[in-house]
Order: C-alpha cells, then sequence, then structure tokens
C-alpha cells in the first residue's frame, strides 16, 4: 500500500508542477500549440525511458488492441472540456467541478471493475470517504478569496 | 450550466485516461503505453492546430526553456499513476494525488515560487486538505 501511495503523491506533485508549466506556456502559445508541445515531449521521454529500461523490447507490441491506438485522444478531450471549462465558468469553480468528478468516476470505475480492473465493492464507507474528500476540495478551492490568483488556478 | 458540462466530463476524461493506460499496459507494458498514448494524442492535437490555424505558437520562443519541458513530466506521471493503480485502486490513487496537488501547489504559491504571485495560506485551505486527508483515512480504514 505504501508504494502505491508514494507513487501517487508522485504523480501529484508532478501534475502540480506540469500545471504551473503548461500554463505559461499557454499564456504565449495558446492551448492547442501548449497541447501539442507537452504530449508530444510527453512521448519523446516516454520513449527515451521505455528504450533505457526495455531496449527493442520497447517495439514489441504483440498483444496490441485495435482501441489502444486511440486511447491518446482521451488526452485531446481532457484538454478541450477544461478550456472550454474555464472559459465558461473561469478556473476556481472548473476546478473543483474537475477534481468532484475525477473521484467520482474513479469510485464508479472501481466499483464496476472498469477494463478489468480488480472490482473493489461499493460500500457506505467508500462513498463517505469520496463525499468528505469532496467536501474537502470545495472548502479548499472556495472558501476564502485568495485563489484568484497564482498558481492554485492552474490545477487540473 | 454547459461550462460544468465540460468541467464534469473533462474530470470523468481524466479519470478514464488513467483506467486505460493500465489496462493497456498490462497488454503491452508501462513504458510502451505511455509512449503510444501520447504519440497518438500528440498527433491528433497537431492536426488540430494545424486545423484551427493558431499563430501563436510562435511565440515559444518567449517562454522560458524549463517552462516548456514541462510536458516530459508526463512520462513518470503516466508511469507512477499506472503503477499505483495497479496497487492501491483508482479511487485511492486519484484521491491521494489530488493531495498532493494541491498541497504543493499551495506550498509554491505561498512562496510565490516560479513566478506565482505569493499569497498568504488562509485557514479554509487548511481545512479543506484536512477533510481530504480524513476522506483518504475514511476509504482506506
Amino acid at each position: 500500500m505504501i508504494l502505491g501511495l508514494l507513487f501517487s503523491i508522485i504523480a501529484g506533485s508532478l501534475v502540480s508542477l506540469q500545471n504551473i508549466f503548461n500554463s505559461k506556456v499557454n499564456e504565449r502559445a495558446g492551448s492547442w500549440a501548449t497541447t501539442t508541445l507537452v504530449l508530444g515531449l510527453g512521448f519523446l521521454a516516454s520513449l527515451s525511458i521505455g528504450l533505457i529500461f526495455e531496449g527493442k523490447q520497447l517495439f514489441d507490441l504483440q498483444n496490441m488492441k485495435t482501441w489502444y491506438w486511440f486511447s491518446g485522444l482521451i488526452g485531446v478531450g481532457v484538454v478541450t472540456s477544461i478550456v472550454q471549462g474555464m472559459r465558461l465558468l473561469g478556473p476556481t469553480y472548473t476546478i473543483s467541478i474537475v477534481m468532484t468528478s475525477q473521484l467520482g468516476f474513479a469510485l464508479l470505475g472501481d466499483s464496476l471493475g472498469l477494463l478489468g480492473l480488480t472490482q473493489v465493492p461499493f460500500t457506505s464507507k467508500q462513498l463517505i470517504g469520496v463525499l468528505v474528500i469532496v467536501s474537502g476540495i470545495l472548502v479548499f478551492k472556495l472558501g476564502g478569496a485568495n485563489v484568484k490568483h497564482g498558481a492554485a488556478k492552474m490545477i487540473s | 450550466m454547459k461550462g460544468i458540462l465540460f468541467a464534469f466530463l473533462g474530470g470523468a476524461f481524466i479519470t478514464l485516461q488513467g483506467v486505460a493506460n493500465t489496462r493497456i499496459s498490462q497488454d503491452i507494458g508501462t513504458w510502451q503505453a505511455a509512449t503510444i498514448t501520447q504519440l497518438t494524442g500528440f498527433i491528433m492535437a497537431l492536426v488540430i492546430l494545424i486545423f484551427v490555424r493558431d499563430r501563436k505558437w510562435k511565440r515559444f520562443k518567449q517562454v522560458k526553456p524549463l517552462y516548456l519541458a514541462g510536458g516530459a513530466f508526463a512520462a513518470i506521471v503516466i508511469f507512477s499513476n499506472v503503477t499505483a493503480i495497479q496497487r492501491i485502486g483508482v479511487t485511492f490513487t486519484v484521491s491521494a494525488m489530488l493531495i498532493a496537488q494541491l498541497v504543493l501547489t499551495y506550498i509554491i504559491d505561498s512562496n510565490g515560487w516560479f513566478g506565482t504571485i505569493k499569497q498568504k495560506i488562509k485557514l479554509p485551505q487548511f481545512i479543506g486538505i484536512g477533510l481530504m486527508i480524513a476522506g483518504v483515512v475514511i476509504l482506506r480504514f
């Protein structure tokens, strides 16, 4: 469990840094140029690290299914939705809703065993846990007026 | 209303992305999954960029190189995200990620790092993080 938690914290911290950096690019270059750059660099980094750890095996794609080729489009959906949300609602409300929705769908995914995930039975304890986390997000994002500037607005 | 729908979809897509990456990793490996999904995403974004004829990309030059390199983090984000989901499930992973994200962002904000406007951390933010951690504890124990 500790290792899983540690990886989650690494991922969350890097997402936070990435959001700040990306939004600096976004201010100048616009959202599609930023997305293209971010995904391009992510691809190059994954390719390089993959080659270091796995060598030629990186290109061994025997169990590849057709839909895997299209899953990258989900990322394009993420950007489009959040950019539109930001435009219509502003960052504070958008991010509050995005995070709540992320958690809600996580709970749904675990409960259904979505896409072959290990199914985690849905219990009232889980529902209460998620509701408490969501209330935390809302207090954090909507409590106090100092979230309008700075990095906090860029979290996604 | 439309804005709420977009934000809601955005969150759904982020979670779906993690779950899909985990599924694909099972079959072809995590680095393979990260490489392929970002390559196809990149191609799609490039096509859209050309289609919308946004000439602003030329302003990349005005951005500090460090900030331009942020995209490279995604390799480690995807690897960590997939590994965490495999070990502790989606709900726990997303919860811990969100807490780490909010905490680090506020540390950065309160110090004014990376050119952010320095600001004081107020009580609601402390209470919010406290509630989120309490929620994770309820979720797990």
